[in-house]
């Protein structure tokens, strides 16, 4: 609830393991308020989030998710690497990471060779991937991303879906923020439409596409749902 | 809440806290304005009581105008900035946060006044007063109220604006020096005026009790308990500045 209205009402969503799951909506719908209220940064006024049957608010859970947040914003004055090694000290299971290790991460992200610059130098792509590396610290069983894509160029794009297809087979699962509807296509298994805090549709992508681009087909539901 | 996360955070906010390149410039706008001394101490022909008085009223002030710029957005400027969604959505509690910050900050506030210091006692040193250990011992009462300061720059910035912050420990921070002297003050006058200066006074933090410096310039022998009693009284005041803290951020919509 935010005052008298409610931001996110009556969501129910079980998402099966080794999914990626694309939640879909206009700006202000509520997938961000959503994705806060799963990875425990937001109590929810009623009814409850679970990730592998426990709850979230449980300080457990949080060792097997990564959180990437919208536009992160960073401490800018350290670097990459101290960055990196700040959250995953955050972990106790690990605590013991080598350096290797987590420039190993960096490198799958593409920013190694600035790990030792100040963040308040890096771009906005070079951020984006330091926001996702930091969501992959604790080799997490279940990743949310709001809006991955955001911000990045269109090799940073690729990239970074090949990264989001390498954890798929890696077999963890993956919850997606997004509103580039055409690289959500192409990566998810399963999408969720959310409008005005309601979910309007929770299923596979074919279902809900029905042959049709899933833009149209979101564009549609939408306004369908207005009219 | 677990001591290595605290640990964690504490590490962090330190190192982001003495990398600000404006610290740099305020700690040697601090090392010059006590170097002024060397030029006081010629025109009061080595009076040593003026020099230390001088240095250590020196000390105390960029200490606390340091203290006040890095303190009073601590809090705020992790809700704002939102980094604080890297931390809570890891297995970290928002007592570490606000344990970590608190110590973080009050690590790098000690070593600002600890390099002052320095200067003071280098100054002290070059005018032939040896070394000036009384002083230290000011400075050690200064890195008392230095906590209390810390813990409640972290209260406010957690409830308000840096400005607001900035504002309301500003007037804290008077009315703690001051309000032992108004108390003595207003037992002539009486009335209404009294019962409220009386109740300032037991609401408000008294602040004189970490203000030493008189004492030590003048000779005044020193014993340990007073200085463990104020070290419990910062500490009592820290705490339960920091509980609320804690309280408030926890209900704060991130």
């Amino acid at each position: 609830m935010y005052g008298r209205r409610a931001v996110v009402d009556g969501v129910s969503l079980v998402i099966e393991k080794n999914k990626v799951f694309g939640f879909l909506g206009q700006n202000g719908a509520g997938k961000t308020t959503a994705m806060k209220m799963m990875v425990g940064l937001l109590r929810p006024d009623a009814g409850s989030v679970s990730i592998a049957g426990r709850s979230v608010l449980e300080s457990e859970t949080r060792e097997i998710i990564g959180f990437m947040p919208e536009a992160p914003y960073f401490y800018e004055r350290l670097t990459g690497f101290e960055f990196l090694k700040f959250c995953g000290d955050l972990f106790p299971r690990h605590r013991k990471k080598t350096g290797a290790e987590y420039e190993a991460l960096l490198k799958k992200v593409g920013i190694f060779e600035a790990k030792d610059a100040p963040i308040r130098n890096y771009s906005k792509g070079m951020k984006q991937r330091l926001g996702f590396a930091q969501s992959l610290v604790n080799d997490p069983e279940y990743v949310f991303l709001d809006e991955p894509l955001d911000g990045l160029d269109p090799i940073g794009r690729r990239e970074i879906k090949e990264i989001i297809k390498l954890l798929k087979q890696e077999g963890r699962t993956i919850f997606l923020n997004s509103h580039i509807l055409y690289d959500t296509e192409e990566l998810c298994d399963e999408v969720g439409v959310i409008h005005k805090g309601k979910l309007l549709y929770a299923g596979s992508v074919k279902d809900f596409c029905s042959g049709k681009p899933l833009e149209d087909q979101f564009i549609a539901t939408v306004e369908a749902h207005n009219k | 809440m677990t001591v290595h996360n605290v640990f964690v955070i504490t590490k962090n906010t330190f190192k982001e806290t003495i990398r600000d390149r404006i610290l740099y410039g305020l700690v040697a706008f601090g090392a010059l304005f006590i170097l002024l001394d060397l030029f006081l101490a010629k025109l009061s022909l080595g009076d040593m009581v003026m020099i230390k008085s001088f240095g250590l009223a020196g000390v105390y002030l960029i200490g606390t105008i340091i203290t006040v710029f890095l303190g009073a957005s601590i809090i705020y400027r992790e809700v704002e900035k939102r980094t604080l969604y890297f931390v809570l959505s890891k297995p970290a509690s928002y007592g570490d946060v606000i344990l970590g910050k608190f110590f973080g900050l009050y690590g790098a506030a000690i070593l600002t006044v600890l390099l002052m210091a320095a200067v003071y006692l280098g100054v002290v040193l070059y005018q032939g007063g040896g070394f000036d250990a009384r002083g230290f011992v000011a400075i050690l009462y200064q890195l008392l109220e230095a906590g209390f300061f810390v813990a409640l720059l972290t209260f406010l910035s957690a409830i308000s604006t840096p400005l607001t912050s900035t504002i309301a420990a500003a007037l804290i921070l008077f009315s703690g020096h001051f309000m032992s002297t108004a108390v003595e003050n207003v037992k002539r006058i009486g009335g209404f005026t009294k019962t409220f200066i009386d109740a300032a006074y037991y609401l408000l933090p008294n602040l004189e009790k970490f203000n030493v410096r008189n004492v030590v310039v003048h000779h005044v022998p020193l014993s340990l308990e007073p200085f463990i009693l104020s070290a419990a009284y910062a500490a009592f005041y820290a705490a339960v500045l920091l509980y609320f803290a804690y309280a408030f951020l926890k209900r704060k919509e991130l």
